[in-house]
């Protein structure tokens, strides 16, 4: 079965035993367009993601929860946002986990494919957005490959580099999410919660599309330029 | 989607709306469906949320996050602007979006602002759903009808300001040439003078136009007829000498002073030479101060002369105008017109009865339409009938052409009176409405039976019967029995709500009002049919339904409202509504009489200012809610 998905297309890395229904699923989500990156914001569709990991280190992390808050056009609604929880964290850092979600959102591993084709189709092949970017996809490419088999190559934005070009007069730090949201004043349902801090992350990308199209930089493509250009100038630095 | 995920953040929205009036008063479910269909968008700092230009407002906007700077004018042209910053939990562009319009001044973000935006038709299922959204957005517009009735008194005060006061000076107060004769003069010629051109007074002056003696139709009684002078001797032997003078420049308080002191009811007005220059009579004064409702009753009840009576109407216009400049609201003023109406009415009738014998026949002058209401405006012509008690049948015909006879005379005074004769022969001197007790039970509980066209057209007019004169208990007993045909017809009702809804407010969907398409009048509204109709034609539903007897629409709509379990801020704002309308046509019919044309009602929505379009617009909708009512119950 697996040489007749790669021969679809819809496999990238063969070894994962998928349902048919599953294969279907993700050759639909592979067949999809690729976003139209030079319309402008107002007219695009970005997904916002936040994740929860056991450790810091993206090669070796279990990832314990991914969240997802769309920004359509510029705006939020509250009924576009997605999440999952695979393990709640340790006792403490997160001090009222709900018996109800834990129960439903925890999940045994043959479900979790359907969970993360879920994801997938939430996130459809919209350009995705995060703070320390690099980090959340790295984590996530590595739980898609192993449970799906799917490498994920969609275009990533990462507000940790964007923003300080944005607001050069704003001295935030280096990857200090909390020292934006505190800058523009945006609080958080419950911080370090994955869901709470997609929504607060997708209203600094608000904020972000908003004076960037004031500079002239109104697509996707154009943030993506910025963002590679500040990276290119600070790592050869 | 993932329903946790989505749980959470709209309870997370639900809990920060709850921070909030109105939002903490809001039901639970209701709540959950503004969360679940608001959007949270973004503006910068400096950006332009909203304004004019953009448009029909097409969302409610909560202010999340940060500060908004509103603007808005304050008058048609004036420039002038109000400015006030909202912050996290208020809302703005309720009033445009409830009357689908631009709104009126900006909304800019002082600092990165977070909003959430409810669109329009998600709006008004949310005003649907929750009474307590509905109230705060009903006392949002009553707010916008205070301010706007706080304008039209502003421009009615200066207005009035700009009149004559008892401050101003001779000058301005004199208006017709003074009349004189020499002191050569013969009694004869100057009687004639003064027949011939109604004068009550004639002032005598010497060679150099210095007024020795004047001469007043009360002195004819007791210094010529009954003395018997000859009417060849000169007025000079015969005029009371050294006039009260007073030189133009005093004010008329000074005059009216000159007059109490000396008991006198004539004032001279001189220039510096002491030559005539006008005759201030206690009338002019009167009207100066602005005659007070007592003086005209007591004027009306006193007057034995169909001229008297005519001079009476005219103080009463004068009056209900100084009213309305005072600020007085549109039902006073109605109600006032239509009392004092009522007294000259009565008076007329009274004077009539010396001439036509009714004495021993139980009987009622009955008034109908708005006369019936008690909303009478400027321009008003009669509706009046007649019942009466007829104990012997054979004496019908007979009594019933004493009546006739009777009618026409109080028609035709009526008339010059300044009530125009009926177009429709609404008018008591018509046999069909000059109708014993029984008869006219007869033909309502026909009408109430029958409901075609020409009956439910009847019902409108007649049903708002109001005795003015007689034994009232008539009308009494025919509005029990009104209420009894009623009761047991509710098909009647059924149609006759159908009827009231067969006038729709004039709101546009793309423009602000659909204006009259008849050439003659382009770009205007009839505020009579599509306006106070509206609101008359439910009301009387309303009232019919409830056994309300009452026939004032904003008494009806009080006590059956109240029956109906009709709010009672949604009942204001009707009423409000109401009156709103009522306003501006006695302001537009005054101020076409004032330009010489017969008053209409024909209004310009172009021609009003700003927050009046809105307020107009308003009160449409305040219709279209007691319409809306209507067809809950009647299921049209």
């Amino acid at each position: 079965m697996s040489w007749f998905s790669r021969l679809l297309g819809a496999r990238d890395i063969p070894g994962v035993a998928l349902t048919a229904r599953q294969e279907q699923l993700l050759g639909g989500w592979q067949q999809l367009p690729d976003a139209d990156l030079r319309r402008s914001h107002y007219r695009s569709r970005y997904v916002v993601i936040d994740v929860e990991a056991s450790t810091g280190n993206p090669d070796t992390a279990r990832l314990l929860s991914i969240a997802a808050v769309a920004v359509i056009d510029g705006q939020i609604s509250f009924l576009d946002a997605w999440r999952l929880v695979l393990e709640e964290q340790a006792a403490g850092a997160d001090p009222v986990p709900s018996p109800a979600v834990a129960a439903t959102e925890s999940l045994a591993g043959s479900s979790l494919a359907d969970e993360l084709i879920s994801f997938l189709g939430f996130v459809g092949k919209a350009p995705m957005v995060a703070y320390n970017a690099r980090f959340v996809r790295r984590l996530l490419q590595r739980t898609l490959a192993e449970h799906l088999g799917v490498r994920l190559r969609l275009p990533w934005l990462d507000l940790a580099w964007i923003l300080p070009d944005l607001f050069r007069e704003v001295d935030a730090g280096p990857a200090r999410l909390d020292a934006w949201l505190e800058h523009f004043g945006i609080s958080s349902i419950r911080r370090h919660e994955a869901l709470s801090d997609a929504l607060a992350t997708a209203q600094l990308m608000q904020i972000a599309v908003a004076h960037a199209a004031r500079k002239g930089i109104d697509t996707p493509a154009n943030l993506r330029e910025l963002e590679k250009a500040r990276r290119h100038m600070h790592q050869s630095a | 989607m993932s329903t946790s995920a989505v749980d959470t953040l709209i309870s997370a929205c639900i809990r920060f709306l709850q921070a909030y009036p109105p939002f903490e008063q809001m039901e639970a479910a209701a709540l959950r469906f503004l969360a679940e269909r608001v959007r949270l968008q973004h503006y910068p700092k400096g950006a332009r949320i909203l304004s004019t230009e953009m448009g029909v407002a097409h969302a409610l906007y909560i202010i999340h996050r940060g500060r908004v700077r509103a603007k808005s004018t304050v008058g048609l042209g004036s420039g002038e602007t109000t400015s006030s910053t909202l912050g996290p939990g208020q809302a703005f562009a309720i009033g445009a979006l409830m009357a689908q319009r631009p709104t009126f001044g900006s909304y800019e973000a002082v600092d990165e602002v977070f909003c959430y935006e409810l669109a329009a038709d998600d709006f008004f299922a949310l005003t649907q759903k929750s009474s307590a959204f509905n109230l705060f957005c009903t006392q949002h517009i009553a707010g916008l009808l205070k301010q706007s009735q706080q304008q039209l008194q502003l421009q009615f005060a200066q207005r009035a300001a700009e009149q004559k006061t008892m401050n101003s000076p001779l000058a301005a107060v004199v208006k017709r040439e003074a009349v004189a004769v020499a002191t050569t003069a013969s009694i004869r010629e100057v009687v004639e003078l003064m027949a011939e051109r109604h004068l009550g007074s004639m002032v005598v002056v010497d060679e150099q136009e210095v007024p020795v003696g004047i001469f007043t139709l009360s002195d004819v009684l007791k210094r010529i007829v009954l003395p018997g002078a000859s009417l060849a001797q000169p007025i000079a032997t015969v005029m009371s000498p050294a006039p009260a003078t007073l030189p133009l420049a005093a004010n008329a308080h000074d005059a009216a002073l000159l007059m109490a002191m000396r008991g006198i009811r004539h004032v001279l007005a001189v220039d510096e030479g002491g030559r005539l220059r006008g005759v201030v009579s206690e009338r002019d004064l009167f009207k100066l101060q602005g005659a007070g409702l007592r003086q005209i009753r007591h004027a009306i009840d006193a007057a034995n002369s169909l001229e008297v009576l005519q001079h009476a109407r005219r103080d009463v216009r004068q009056l209900s105008l100084t009213m309305l400049a005072e600020g007085v609201g549109a039902a006073e003023i109605t109600q006032f017109i239509s009392t004092l109406n009522d007294t000259v009415t009565r008076r007329i009738i009274e004077l009539n009865l010396e001439r036509h014998d009714l004495y021993g026949i139980d009987w009622a002058w009955l008034s109908f339409g708005s006369e019936g209401r008690d909303e009478q405006t400027f321009t008003t012509d009669q509706d009046n009938g007649i019942v009466f008690i007829c104990t012997d049948i054979m004496d019908r015909e007979l009594t019933q052409l004493r009546f006739l006879d009777f009618a026409r005379d109080v028609n035709a005074d009526l008339d010059r009176c300044g009530f125009p004769l009926c177009k429709g022969n609404i008018m008591a001197s018509n046999p069909d409405l000059c109708l014993t007790l029984e008869e006219w039970e007869e033909r309502f509980a026909r009408w109430v039976r029958m409901p075609e066209p020409q009956a439910l057209l009847n019902a409108t007019i007649f049903f708002d019967f109001r005795p003015l004169f007689g034994r009232f208990n008539l009308a009494h007993r025919l509005r029990r029995e009104l209420f009894r045909q009623t009761r047991g017809n509710p098909l009647f009702l059924r149609m006759l709500a159908e009827n009231a809804l067969s006038v729709a407010p004039p709101l546009g969907r793309i423009r602000d009002f659909v204006t009259s398409t008849d050439p003659e009048h382009p770009g205007t509204i009839d505020l009579k049919t599509y306006g106070v109709r509206l609101f008359t034609d439910a009301a009387r539903v309303f009232a019919l339904a409830n056994a309300v007897e009452a026939t004032n629409t904003v008494q009806r709509l009080r006590r059956a409202g109240a029956v109906m379990n009709i709010g009672t801020d949604d009942l204001a704002a009707s009423i409000e509504g109401f009156n709103f309308i009522q306003l501006l046509r006695l302001r537009h019919q005054h101020f076409e009489q004032e330009h010489g044309r017969p008053g209409d009602n024909l209004i310009r929505p172009d021609d009003l200012n700003e927050i009046e379009r809105r307020v107009l617009k308003e009160a449409f909708r305040q219709a279209r809610k007691l319409q809306a009512r209507l067809k809950l119950d009647y299921q049209l």
